[in-house]
């Protein structure tokens, strides 16, 4: 019952590139961090720095992700390396980082998604309500788990056209902006400056890893298109390769974006406005009409953005479950749809729970929840890059080359993220550190991120008696073969 | 290698499908192959587990198929292809030039379809080689 004989349906660089840079939703990316980044107490108008600080921890770890990838070019991801790299109990954590980041997320996907749908129509009311955005974001998060479910997919095609109008609309917004701010003069802008570029100005280092913290969601997702290999043109470097591509394509945005709103109106109206940035700031830039293009593009980027996170949620716990890590219904595919049922269907209802208790309970803790997310996406991310340099441990001092991209950057970007993991722990913990109250005494976000760790820790205990086959593999090495047969490409280029 | 290329999923559509041509491949004395072509997003990651899992519906499904055959008396080969059902269908059938393409006149994902345009609409499109297709 093989099959050999037919070719699989290529899927070329550019795509790779695509599916990288939408999976990570600039635009929607941007409307949720831009004013939560600019409130991190200490970064006053270094937001733009923050947007290149952030990307070099990314950086290190695409190189990790590209020499896993390209040991492990079935598409795995980071339970599945972590797993071979570092034992099964790593990897079993690892896949509960990357379930509960995803859950993490959606409430502020939701919120978004509200939000701005009111926006769009101009009823302002409703978008100020947090019933009405309660309402609107379940409403969301069933049809975009109903279409995960289904299995309807967008096109290559069509996704390029989407991807396409949502650059251009945050090229357009940012370059009229600047045009404003340089020849308008409007009230309360101010010009951009150097310092603006450069983290060495923020005032404090718990500032600084606050504010990345943030940043670094802002890059989560491009690890999809990392993921898109078996069916890549070249499977064993085109994706890690994309990955590079569409990291520096996202920087440029990002950097131009978030100056040319600071620029625009100052760092304030951003701290003011962290749930509807695009919102005030849209009309007044781009005119009345053409801002709803702005919120259109936010609206497609969030969407494309709630699939790129329920799909990898759901397949990672079909994974731990074929894996006999997790119950084996999760492992279930629905038999006419042939997606995994259980683990969507599962993710949404989650998602759904979790972002009503967030709002019902006050729907500042959404913000807080991202904050916490970040923790989740260092800390898995952080893995991966150790994960990278164990695996291949036996290969670092081989060449000058692989000490750089096997030694260097993957370990640099784990004990960087780790740096800023363990920081914002502690930073977290103060009562201010959230926009809602504190909570049982400290910062909301560390309890919520608190509360993941300890019921991961709580699942991990009860699993690992279940689950003994899978719990007592052994961490292996990379197959010497997969160094000496790879193409003489670096992971920089 | 002529004979009869049939799509597969164990739906309504495709168990119809099955049994025309299970009649067709007697009366013309002709193979019958049997094929569950499918496809996933690779985005998303961990693909390989999830395209194990889809191989081993896929097999789960024929051999579902073979058992009725077997008591229907029908000679029958099976494929599972990683392709999207109606190229699966349309590449093998030019690979092997046969005789004609059965298929149900619609499969199980009719959301997907109304979207996305069903199957047997599909393989119209893509087939070289004549397409039967039967209405439930």
């Amino acid at each position: 019952m093989e099959d050999k004989g037919l070719k699989k349906n290529a899927i070329g660089y550019i795509s790779n590139v695509v599916i990288g840079v939408a999976s990570t939703a600039p635009g929607y990316s941007l409307a949720a961090t831009l004013g939560v980044i600019a409130a991190v107490g200490g970064i006053g108008l270094q937001s733009p720095a923050i947007m290149i600080v952030s990307f070099f921890p990314m950086l290190c770890i695409a190189a990790a992700y590209y020499y896993l990838n390209r040991a492990d070019p079935d598409c795995g991801t980071t339970f599945t390396w972590v797993s071979k790299a570092m034992g099964p109990k790593s990897g079993w954590t690892a896949g509960w980082a990357i379930i509960a980041a995803d859950v993490l997320v959606m409430p502020s996907l939701a919120f978004v998604a509200g939000q701005y749908s009111f926006q769009l129509f101009g009823w302002d009311a409703a978008a100020g309500n947090k019933w009405a955005i309660l309402a609107v974001g379940i409403a969301w998060i069933i049809v975009m788990t109903w279409i995960c479910w289904v299995g309807v997919e967008l096109s290559a095609r069509t996704q390029q056209i989407l991807l396409s109008i949502e650059i251009f609309t945050l090229c357009l917004f940012a370059v009229v902006a600047l045009y404003k701010v340089y020849f308008n003069d409007p009230a309360g802008s101010i010009r951009p400056e150097f310092s603006w570029f450069n983290p060495l100005e923020i005032s404090s280092l718990s500032a600084l890893t606050g504010g990345v913290l943030l940043g670094v969601f802002i890059y989560w997702g491009w690890d999809s298109g990392v993921a898109v290999n078996e069916e890549s043109e070249d499977p064993a470097s085109g994706p890690g390769k994309s990955a590079i591509v569409s990291t520096l394509i996202l920087v440029g945005i990002y950097v131009l974006v978030t100056t040319a709103a600071q620029a625009f109106a100052g760092p304030k109206l951003l701290i003011d406005n962290p749930d509807d940035i695009f919102a005030p700031l849209g009309e007044s830039v781009l005119g009345t009409g053409l801002d709803k293009l702005l919120i259109i593009a936010v609206l497609t980027s969030a969407s494309a953005s709630t699939q790129t996170t329920i799909l990898p949620t759901a397949r990672t716990s079909l994974s731990m479950a074929r894996n006999k890590a997790m119950p084996a219904i999760f492992g279930r595919i629905h038999p006419r749809y042939l997606s995994p049922d259980v683990s969507t269907l599962a993710m949404g209802g989650v998602s759904a729970l979790v972002f009503f208790f967030l709002i019902f309970k006050d729907e500042n803790l959404v913000f807080d929840a991202f904050t916490a997310l970040g923790l989740m996406i260092c800390f898995y991310y952080g893995l991966t890059g150790f994960a990278c340099t164990i695996y291949y441990r036996r290969h670092v001092f081989k060449s000058v080359k692989n000490f750089f991209f096997i030694g260097v950057l993957p370990m640099l970007g784990g004990l960087s993220l780790g740096y800023v993991f363990v920081k914002s722990v502690i930073d977290l913990r103060a009562t201010d550190s959230g926009y809602a109250g504190p909570w049982l005494g400290v910062g909301a976000p560390f309890v919520i991120a608190a509360f993941v760790f300890l019921l991961g820790g709580v699942l991990l205990a009860l699993s690992i008696p279940r689950y003994r086959e899978y719990f007592s593999r052994k961490a292996s090495v990379v197959d010497p073969a997969v160094l000496e047969s790879a193409p003489a490409t670096g992971g920089g280029d | 290698m002529a004979g009869l290329i049939v799509g597969y999923d164990g739906s309504d559509g495709a168990e119809a499908a099955f049994h025309a041509a299970a009649d067709l491949s007697k009366r013309l004395g002709v193979g019958l192959t049997l094929v569950f072509g499918f496809e996933a997003n690779p985005v998303g990651g961990e693909a390989l587990d999830y395209w194990a899992a889809l191989r081993e519906h896929g097999e789960s499904v024929l051999g579902t198929a073979i058992e009725e055959a077997k008591a229907a008396g029908v000679e029958v080969e099976t494929l599972v292809v990683e392709r999207g059902p109606a190229e699966a269908l349309a590449e093998l059938a030019d690979e092997r030039e046969a005789d004609m393409i059965v298929v149900g006149s619609h499969g199980e994902r009719p959301i997907a379809a109304a979207v996305l345009g069903s199957t047997p609409h599909k393989l119209l499109h893509l087939s070289h080689r004549p397409v039967l297709v039967v209405r439930i």
